[in-house]
């Protein structure tokens, strides 16, 4: 990837020089050799900074929505998970197209950075299990697209639900106490909503508290329905990306709850992909007389 | 010194939990954390906890009283609150340093906070000697002594496969008393401590930050924050919150719980004046609080150099980067 | 949150048993007390009386110093004490959220918990001897006034006392009584009451209040003002044209509050907790502060 590298720079470097975008969005390294973190150039000599490895995990998507009422053109980074949620933003209508400039990578798949730190330096690094999991590792959506337009990893037939199908098979107080063990450690420090891309609303109601519909008290039951409450608001529009996973300080496994919410609408509204058709409608953002409505 | 096999562990735990409630680091699912001690519980000797023992003396949500209101009547209860001396086993200097910062908060300048206090004065503790750094660690840096915690009752060594215990305080003395039958005399030298990989210089940082309010720097290490509440709920030191209530009908509860200065909804005032609007503002006060505002007030960080935050921020923010970054800042 | 009370947060793994007494003089836990008086300001604006239930004062707050008021249930916030009597305290306040609007349903008779008094409040050694001129805008009068309450009750302590006054509109002048009633008798005392526009029977002068400030014939020694943030941008320049010097012009400050006891963390400006070294602060201390609040 090293080569790659200087593509990127290159690219970067021209977009600003020729006033394409008042800012590229990219990675950069961060203090140790497994992480590379979001930099944000706006001077052409500051490319040099750029950086691409396999631990350039972190989705830059989301950084779009601080920029989306500054003047002029961002342009950003985009892997194949990232571009999915660039997507959703744009389904959403968070964004304009028109405002941001889009740069598409083709993702070997990222390396983990937890695993990293534990195995050491030289050895070898296991793919982050998103990735392993991938089906989308190029950009969908793009103006340029830097590399080769091939995919550089192998990709599986079909999503795989069996962690779900696991957890599902369990007894409803085995699930409950499972629930219970994750979400009991919840700190309610709000990183997997505030890094996640589908997590756009204006004002969260978890910043409400004032309304009564939730309390800032951490307890179970308080961080159950903070579990809960996201991942329905997420519904249909969560890309599995898992950053709200990787954010996590300990390391709840939010994906398996995004994951069963995926697999029910797929179940219950036909296979669905968020954030791979930009036209596409949303499975819960409309309805169909066949649409199942058993509660209502 | 006097040395125990590590392996009789337990059996100093166990006995030493019928004086005292007992509390060690122990790894659990996903995280690791202090945990009151059960007999066969496994302490977690290699490197720190991810949440910091912050927690033992102000809780993430606490209690402070109930209150009743019946018609126009308002009646306040006071809890019941738990007694008992309490023991820290495998405190490290960076957290034993963040009691001190947080001592200086609730127990200084007019007013004691009464929760803290009665925590902080019913327990002891024996802090735990670091010979091998973590990765993100820096305490070093910021003038700690990896392996004596200033502050401790007791000094505990890991030497392989003994523990030695050194008594700091009258009450770390009368720790070591209750293990008489089970420590013996012995001479032990400490082991080197390891290389640190961060090594931030701090020296003048305070007082240069005292005319950086205005510096364009701020804007620039903000872009990547996300603005959650991670690195100040896993900090040692910070200490913000908030005061809310839990209501059921006639009763209810005041609690107060952690907040964070990185939230946006912290200082909303009334007609939507914000005066830290946006992220910038938010993380300068982080950070200032961290290297300048706290060493004014205080006279000291507001850091101890656990590494905690640069490890859990998911956008890498880096406090020691950052440090050099305002060193290096013209 | 499990109703019982013990100390634990959600897990019951806390042996209860082991739970005995209680906190006390806990500067965080409120004192039960009763509002005994409710007078209507303005529209959104009503001064509460408070005692204990013995009909004793809270507390006795020095002028420019703040109280921690709660109906717990809904919550808690800061207000300054603008007056105190013999046996009660005084605080005037607007509706503008969960707290304030569920105060204003209240009646005389409810009980409320109340902590306090907090902050520095006003330098009376310094303001001693000298001309004093008040400038208040809306609610902004609230704090102003606990100290030109002070004064008239030690009127030979003081030199002359000059009030100008603003707000909206005359039905949202607070403290009626006082401007149109009480004060004007006050020997050496001087009232300029304006409001934003002309409206039907008002005969006063009608502008904003920096531009009235302006217009003052005389130079008093310090000046104390507080009002919503325009105003007080706006009047600054005019002051300091009149020749006051920094530290001669005096202001409270409002921030977010939590605790009111400098521990919180909430109401930094800088290294200054507001609770606790405000909310009176000088401009001359004011300058030295980052400009964020
Ligand atoms: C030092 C000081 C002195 C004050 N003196 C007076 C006074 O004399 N009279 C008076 O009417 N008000 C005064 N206030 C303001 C008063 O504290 C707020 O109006 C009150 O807290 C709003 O509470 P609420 O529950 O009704 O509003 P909420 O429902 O909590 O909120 C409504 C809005 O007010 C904001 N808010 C919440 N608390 C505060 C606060 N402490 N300060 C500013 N905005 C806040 C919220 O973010 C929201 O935007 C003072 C505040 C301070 C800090
Ligand atoms: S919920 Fe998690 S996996 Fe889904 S889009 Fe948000 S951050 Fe990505
Ligand atoms: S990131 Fe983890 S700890 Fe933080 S709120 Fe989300 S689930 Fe809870
Ligand atoms: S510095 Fe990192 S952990 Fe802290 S608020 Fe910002 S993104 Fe979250
Ligand atoms: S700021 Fe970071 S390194 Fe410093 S004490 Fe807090 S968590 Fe530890
Ligand atoms: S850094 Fe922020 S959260 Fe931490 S103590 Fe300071 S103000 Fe509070
Ligand atoms: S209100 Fe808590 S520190 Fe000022």
């Amino acid at each position: 990837m090293e080569d790659l590298t200087l593509v990127l720079r290159r690219t970067a470097k021209e977009i600003l020089e020729k006033g394409e975008a008042q800012m590229v969005i990219g990675w950069e390294k961060g203090a140790f050799w497994y992480s590379s973190t979001s930099a944000f150039i706006s001077k052409p000599e500051d490319t040099e900074r750029l950086i691409w490895d396999e631990y350039c995990v972190n989705n830059l998507a989301k950084y779009l929505l601080d920029y989306r009422h500054k003047e002029g053109k961002v342009a950003v980074f985009v892997k194949g998970c990232d571009s999915r949620a660039l997507n959703v933003l744009l389904q959403d209508k968070q964004l304009k197209r028109e405002k941001i400039l889009i740069i598409g990578l083709a993702c070997p798949g990222m390396k983990d950075e937890v695993e990293a730190r534990k195995l050491g330096r030289g050895s070898s690094i296991p793919l982050y299990k998103k990735c392993r999991e991938c089906r989308y590792p190029n950009a969908l959506n793009y103006d340029f697209f830097i590399g080769e337009d091939k995919v550089i990893k192998e990709i599986p037939a079909q999503d795989d639900f069996s962690e779900v199908q696991a957890l599902e098979s369990l007894s409803p107080d085995e699930k409950y106490n499972k629930f219970v063990a994750n979400y009991e450690r919840c700190l309610r420090c709000y990183a997997c909503r505030n890094i996640c891309p589908a997590c756009n609303c204006r004002e969260c109601i978890f910043d409400r508290t004032a309304s009564g519909w939730s309390s800032k008290a951490n307890n179970v039951s308080e961080n159950m329905f903070f579990a809960l409450t996201r991942a329905l608001h997420v519904a249909g529009r969560c890309v599995g990306c898992g950053e709200c996973e990787r954010a996590c300080p300990v390391n709840i496994p939010i994906m398996l709850l995004n994951k069963k919410i995926i697999q029910d609408i797929n179940a219950l509204f036909g296979e669905y992909e968020a954030g791979t058709d930009v036209t596409a409608k949303l499975p819960l953002g409309g309805f169909e007389f066949t649409d199942p409505e058993e509660f209502m | 010194m006097l040395v125990a096999q590590k392996a009789k562990l337990r059996e100093i735990l166990n006995a030493l939990s019928e004086e005292y409630q007992v509390a060690v680091p122990v790894q659990r699912e996903g995280t690791s954390a202090f945990e009151l001690y059960r007999d066969g519980i496994e302490v977690m000797f290699n490197g720190n906890t991810s949440i910091s023992p912050k927690g033992m003396f102000f809780p993430q949500t606490e209690k402070m009283y109930g209150f009743k209101t019946v018609k126009n009547t308002t009646e306040f209860v006071s809890l019941p609150v738990e007694q008992g001396k309490r023991l820290l086993f495998g405190v490290r200097s960076c957290d034993m340093k963040s009691l001190d910062c947080l001592d200086q908060v609730f127990l200084t300048k007019g007013y004691i906070d009464e929760f803290y206090k009665q925590k902080r004065e019913r327990t002891v503790i024996v802090a735990l000697g670091c010979n091998e750094p973590g990765e993100t660690c820096f305490c070093a840096s910021l003038g700690l002594d990896p392996q004596k915690a200033a502050g401790a009752d007791v000094h505990a060594y890991d030497l392989g496969e003994v523990i030695g215990f050194e008594a700091v305080t009258e009450a770390g003395q009368k720790v070591l008393d209750l293990l008489k039958n089970h420590l013996r005399e012995q001479q032990f030298a400490l082991p080197p401590v390891g290389e640190f990989y961060l090594k931030p210089e701090v020296a003048g940082v305070p007082e240069k930050l005292k005319g950086m309010f205005e510096s364009p720097l701020w804007e620039e290490i903000a872009r990547k924050c996300l603005n959650c509440g991670a690195c100040t709920y896993v900090c040692p030191t910070c200490h913000c919150f908030d005061i809310s209530q839990d209501v059921r009908g006639e009763k209810g509860i005041k609690y107060r719980c952690w907040d964070s200065c990185m939230f946006g909804e912290y200082t909303q005032m009334a007609g939507g004046h914000n005066p830290r609007p946006t992220k910038k503002e938010r993380v300068r006060n982080r950070f200032m609080h961290k290297l300048n505002y706290f060493p004014e007030r205080y006279n000291m960080l507001l850091c101890t150099g656990c590494g905690r935050c640069l490890d859990v921020c998911p956008v890498k923010m880096d406090i020691t980067s950052i440090i050099q970054q305002i060193k290096e800042a013209k | 949150m499990c109703a019982c009370n013990c100390d634990c947060n959600h897990d019951h793994d806390y042996d209860h048993n082991s739970v005995s007494s209680t906190v006390t003089s806990n500067p965080l836990i409120p004192m039960r007390a009763k509002v005994i008086n409710i007078v209507q300001e303005t529209v959104d604006t009503k001064t509460f009386y408070i005692s204990t239930l013995d009909g004793e004062k809270p507390f006795d707050p020095q002028p420019g110093q703040l109280g921690m008021l709660s109906l717990p249930d809904i919550g808690e916030a800061m207000f300054s004490v603008t007056n105190k009597g013999e046996k009660h305290i005084e605080m005037a306040i607007k509706a503008v959220g969960e707290l304030t609007n569920a105060l204003h349903e209240i009646e005389v008779g409810q009980e409320v918990g109340i902590r306090g008094p907090y902050g520095n409040g006003f330098p009376l050694d310094y303001c001693r001897g000298k001309d004093l001129l008040f400038i208040g805008g809306g609610i902004g009068l609230a704090p102003v006034r606990s100290l030109i309450m002070h004064c008239i009750r030690n009127r030979e302590d003081y030199g002359k006392l000059t009030v100008v006054y603003g707000a909206r509109s005359k039905g949202d002048l607070c403290f009626k009584e006082d401007l149109f009633e009480n004060w004007p008798k006050v020997p050496n005392m001087e009232l300029f009451i304006t409001i934003d526009k002309e409206e039907e029977g008002w005969d006063g002068h009608v502008g904003f209040v920096p531009s009235y400030v302006e217009e003052l014939a005389f130079k008093p020694q310090v000046t104390v003002l507080c009002g919503p943030p325009v105003m007080i941008k706006f009047t600054l320049p005019v002051l300091q044209k009149m020749g006051f010097a920094e530290k001669d012009i005096i202001t409270t400050l409002e921030m977010r509050m939590k605790c009111g006891v400098g521990k919180c963390g909430r109401c930094n400006i800088g290294s200054k907790y507001v609770c606790l070294d405000g909310p009176v602060f000088t401009m001359e201390e004011l300058k030295d502060l980052p400009p964020e609040y």
